[in-house]
């Protein structure tokens, strides 16, 4: 669940999401919340209802977490647990408060942006009186953008994913981490993005990833010089918090020391009345690793303590049953599909991909990754929260009848597996299905009811269990690898919009054929991929709405995957803690509007 | 082969039974001697007639879970589990639980017993002809042969199995190695159980030829013009028959453990195949509300090791008197 944003960096490519893009001259925004649409039970805390304000101020906080932090360098953070550290230490160009997936507020930046010369020029208002922590000091400038941009092209920071967003900034393509020409400081405080295409919708929306921290040049440099850059181990805050440092600015074995902990101490040179945040706590210690069975409890149990990863199952069910008001479920976290190859194998016939469909047990499938608490059976591809998802016919889905029985119907499988030429309403080919899971529960159970389903229809199966990266990075990922059926993939977006969530995953004309492709399905059907050209250049958040949820209709029609799970992700805390959770975050807990009771 | 004195007095009281022990000592073949011995033996008779069971259950696993009315090992029924997903504990129609998909455990612990015996027990043969050939030509022929086979051995000793079997698996895991001959399933287990047991077959019998080829019945065979082929197999081999037998028993365990392992770390036998080491990795993550899914394929695992251990041990005293406890 964690890593999904990872795998969307690796195959972020062309225009998304446009969120941000009515910042610049109105505020046409969605004002939905991811929330308001997912089924939360009474009594648990979720994101959207949460307070921002009348904190108490001060106390420590104790974080555990099974799983370790993967890049702390703002430049290339893009995991959930990292983020985490960053929604604290850093202060990008604009950034979604707790409780909104879709509405950003101008953060290090003074006001919207402004686009101009035919959305092909940006000009942003650094923030004035915003300072460096220790050993830096100083007010960041405008420069300090640049430097943060210009380095993200840098090899030795290894950002993942800025040429799917910014691709359009001049010279960010050739760009190696040297100055670019499209990005400069035209003034002590402004910030000029010069595009060779009329893509400014497209970077403004992505300014509320880490890419826009500010970095200090004349200290980072000699870092970043450095394969891979150590500034991550070294670096500087403008949050209001920083990762506790020696007075040389060094990170690495002091506030972290991987696989083991890290500490957030106050930033001595955050000015509150510069930022939002409020910054209740005074510390937060993070203990990394341990037996999530024994975290959970000590958790639930305990005192001024949260998890800041997904609970175990079991500890999820004794919150639910003892400990609700310690249990947060953030609706809206993603969705997971079974990925079915449309382009090779059997299932290129599509009455056999729609037999499937109606064959699966999708209710089955939901209560093997934790029942309802956690999921919801997803009916389409768009999900809640997200413009379009009405629509697109909301929870109960389109009216087609391999969607009609989430508990699967054989009868209507039947149906489809004659219409594909099998009279018998079985099989009877010579083809052998390669299925790839994930190894790790619940993934690996789920592997296996998708491998029995298929069994039922007759199909001979090849199942292979891997791990969670082996199977996107070798196989489903793998363009010339030709995967069958992969049950266990899963997509999680950066911002609010449909197009971040069909996009990459369902468009042929996206598919990576050298590299790691997140097409896993490849699906590619030219109707569909001529629908997502022109919805992609719609503007406006009900118009965009209103075009990618034909596009979600499509997807179902054409049946390109089997859709079984809308995710609800849980957090738990102790008694005396007042969690924020972050909604654009998968619910993952805010420490720097979290506090303590 | 002649029987001491001690050994006519052992069943009789006090050796006043002279008359039936005397009937006995006409009577016994060397077969029928290990048979008494063992059948004295009570824990071995007990190890061995475990063994038998396992053997008719792993035969017959279709057939036992019909007759116990138990769904197949590879029915999935979700309804068996509560809404978190969790499985329900034993009950009458579920004497052992059911898994998260809500699969009979105690099916898949019947069917479970067929992938420990068959790498268990087609390993150790494998690996029991392997070192049991090299071993008799390495003492036989000694010199560079002998040299050869040694070094050879050092180096297979080398390998470290677990991590091998990790690289097997992770490198061959879909697609296969070498053209798909390698990938990971039961052959491949059974491979590295082959690969690497044999070195030891191999010692034991490498130490005992080089003694047994001194010995007057091969110079006896020599003088007579038989060829070394017939030497060594003819009339060494059966003097190797006891000492391999018992250190085939015991390596069988070693074996099916080996193999528990293997699946356990999810490169053994392919879900969704029940296996002991898949069902115990299975249930790790959950012990805490679902005890009865690692407890009955771990108590299976327990007592059939066990079982071999001790039928093993039995194996030993019974062929060799001189090494009893």
């Amino acid at each position: 669940m964690r890593s999904l944003r990872t795998i969307v960096a690796a195959a972020v490519a062309g225009a998304l999401v446009l969120a941000l893009a009515a910042c610049g001259s109105s505020s046409s925004t969605s004002s939905s919340s991811a929330s308001a649409n997912g089924s939360i039970p009474a009594g648990v805390l979720t994101p959207a209802t949460e307070s921002l304000t009348g904190g108490k101020k001060g106390g420590t906080l104790n974080v555990v977490q099974t799983e370790d932090f993967e890049h702390l360098d703002p430049g290339q953070s893009y995991f959930s647990l990292d983020y985490d550290i960053m929604e604290a230490t850093q202060r990008q160009l604009y950034s979604y408060k707790p409780n909104t997936f879709s509405e950003a507020t101008p953060d290090l930046a003074e006001a919207p942006p402004q686009l101009s010369n035919g959305n092909k020029l940006i000009t942003i208002q650094i923030r004035k009186g915003v300072h460096f922590s220790p050993p830096v000091n100083r007010e960041v400038t405008a420069a300090d953008e640049v430097y943060a941009i210009d380095r993200i092209a840098n090899p030795n920071v290894a950002n993942p994913y800025y040429l799917g967003y910014l691709g359009a900034v001049e010279g960010m393509k050739t760009a190696k981490g040297g100055p670019i020409a499209g990005v400069k400081a035209t003034g002590k405080y402004t910030l000029q993005l010069k595009l060779t295409e009329p893509q400014a919708p497209i970077v403004v929306a992505s300014m509320v990833l880490y890419w826009t921290a500010p970095v200090p040049q004349e200290y980072a440099k000699k870092f970043d010089a450095q394969k891979p850059s150590e500034y991550g181990n070294n670096q500087v805050a403008t949050g209001p918090y920083m990762l506790k440092a020696s007075s040389s600015g060094k990170v690495l074995g002091i506030g972290y020391v991987p696989g083991k902990s890290a500490t957030l101490v106050r930033n001595p040179n955050w000015v509150a009345s510069t930022d939002y945040r409020p910054a209740y706590l005074d510390q937060v210690n993070i203990s990394i690793g341990g037996d999530p069975n024994v975290i959970g409890r000590q958790v639930l149990e305990g005192s001024h303590m949260v998890q800041s990863d997904t609970p175990a199952a079991p500890i999820l069910k004794l919150a639910d049953q003892q400990h609700r008001s310690q249990l947060q479920i953030t609706p809206g976290s993603g969705s997971r599909y079974i990925a079915i190859n449309n382009t090779d194998g059997p299932f290129k016939n599509v009455n056999l991909r729609k037999a499937f469909w109606a064959a699966t047990d999708r209710e089955a499938l939901d209560k093997l990754r934790g029942g309802k608490l956690v999921t919801d059976i997803q009916t389409h591809f768009l999900w809640t929260g997200v413009p379009g998802f009405e629509e697109a016919g909301g929870a109960a889905g389109p009216k087609v009848d391999y969607n009609e029985n989430a508990q699967g119907d054989i009868a209507v499988a039947e149906k489809y597996m004659k219409l594909a030429g099998y009279p018998s309403g079985k099989y009877t080919g010579s083809e052998t299905v390669q299925i790839v899971g994930d190894s790790s529960p619940p993934a690996n159970n789920v592997a296996e009811a998708v491998n029995q389903t298929l069994k039922n229809l007759g199909f001979k199966t090849k199942l292979n269990l891997v791990e969670h990266t082996v199977m996107y990075s070798k196989y489903c990922g793998v363009v010339t690898e030709k995967i069958d059926v992969c049950p266990n993939v899963g997509w999680v977006a950066d911002f609010g919009d449909p197009q971040a969530l069909l996009d990459v995953p369902f468009n042929g004309n996206l598919i990576v054929k050298n590299g790691t492709n997140s097409n896993w399905g490849l699906v590619n059907h030219p109707k569909i991929n001529a629908a997502m050209e022109a919805a992609a250049k719609v503007v406006g958040v009900k118009a965009r709405g209103e075009a990618w949820a034909k596009i979600d209709e499509e997807l179902v029609n054409e049946a390109v995957a089997v859709p079984y799970e809308w995710s609800k992700e849980p957090e738990i805390e102790s008694k005396d803690v007042a969690g924020v959770g972050k909604l654009w975050n998968i619910g993952d807990w805010s420490y720097s509007f979290t506090s303590l009771k | 082969m002649s029987i001491g004195a001690a050994e006519i007095f052992q069943g009789g009281a006090g050796g006043f039974d002279v008359v039936e022990a005397s009937e006995e000592i006409a009577a016994r073949s060397p077969l029928q001697l290990f048979w008494r011995r063992l059948r004295r033996d009570r824990v071995a008779m007990v190890s061995l007639g475990f063994v038998v069971f396992l053997v008719i259950v792993a035969l017959a696993a279709p057939l036992i879970v019909k007759i116990l009315g138990l769904p197949g090992p590879y029915v999935q029924n979700l309804n068996l589990t509560d809404e978190f997903g969790s499985p329900l504990g034993p009950s009458g129609a579920h004497p052992f639980g059911v898994d998260q998909l809500g699969q009979d455990v105690m099916s898949r612990v019947i069917y479970g017993t067929r992938v420990s015996l068959e790498v268990g027990i087609v390993g150790t043969a494998i690996a029991t002809v392997i070192g049991v050939s090299f071993g008799i030509v390495a003492g036989y022929y000694r010199g560079w042969v002998d040299t050869l086979l040694s070094r050879t051995v050092d180096v297979v000793l080398s390998i470290p199995v677990l991590l091998l079997g990790l690289g097997i698996g992770a490198a061959c895991a879909v697609r296969g190695c070498l053209g798909g001959t390698i990938s990971p399933g039961t052959s491949v287990i059974i491979f590295l159980i082959a690969l690497v047991n044999w070195t030891y077959i191999f010692r034991i019998v490498r130490g005992l030829v080089l003694s047994l080829r001194e010995r007057e019945f091969v110079d006896a065979a020599r003088a007579l013009g038989a060829s070394n082929s017939r030497i060594m197999f003819r009339e060494i081999l059966p003097n190797l028959v006891a000492p391999v037998i018992v250190y085939a028993t015991l390596l069988i365990p070693l074996n099916i453990l080996l193999e528990a392992s293997l699946s356990f770390l999810g490169v053994g036998v392919r879900p969704p195949t029940a296996s002991w080491g898949q069902m115990i990795a299975a249930a790790t993550p959950i012990f805490n509300t679902a005890w009865w899914y690692m407890t009955f394929p771990g108590l299976a695992l327990l007592f059939t090791v066990l079982a071999f251990n001790l039928l093993g041990d039995g194996l030993r005293d019974a062929l060799n008197p001189r090494t009893a406890r």
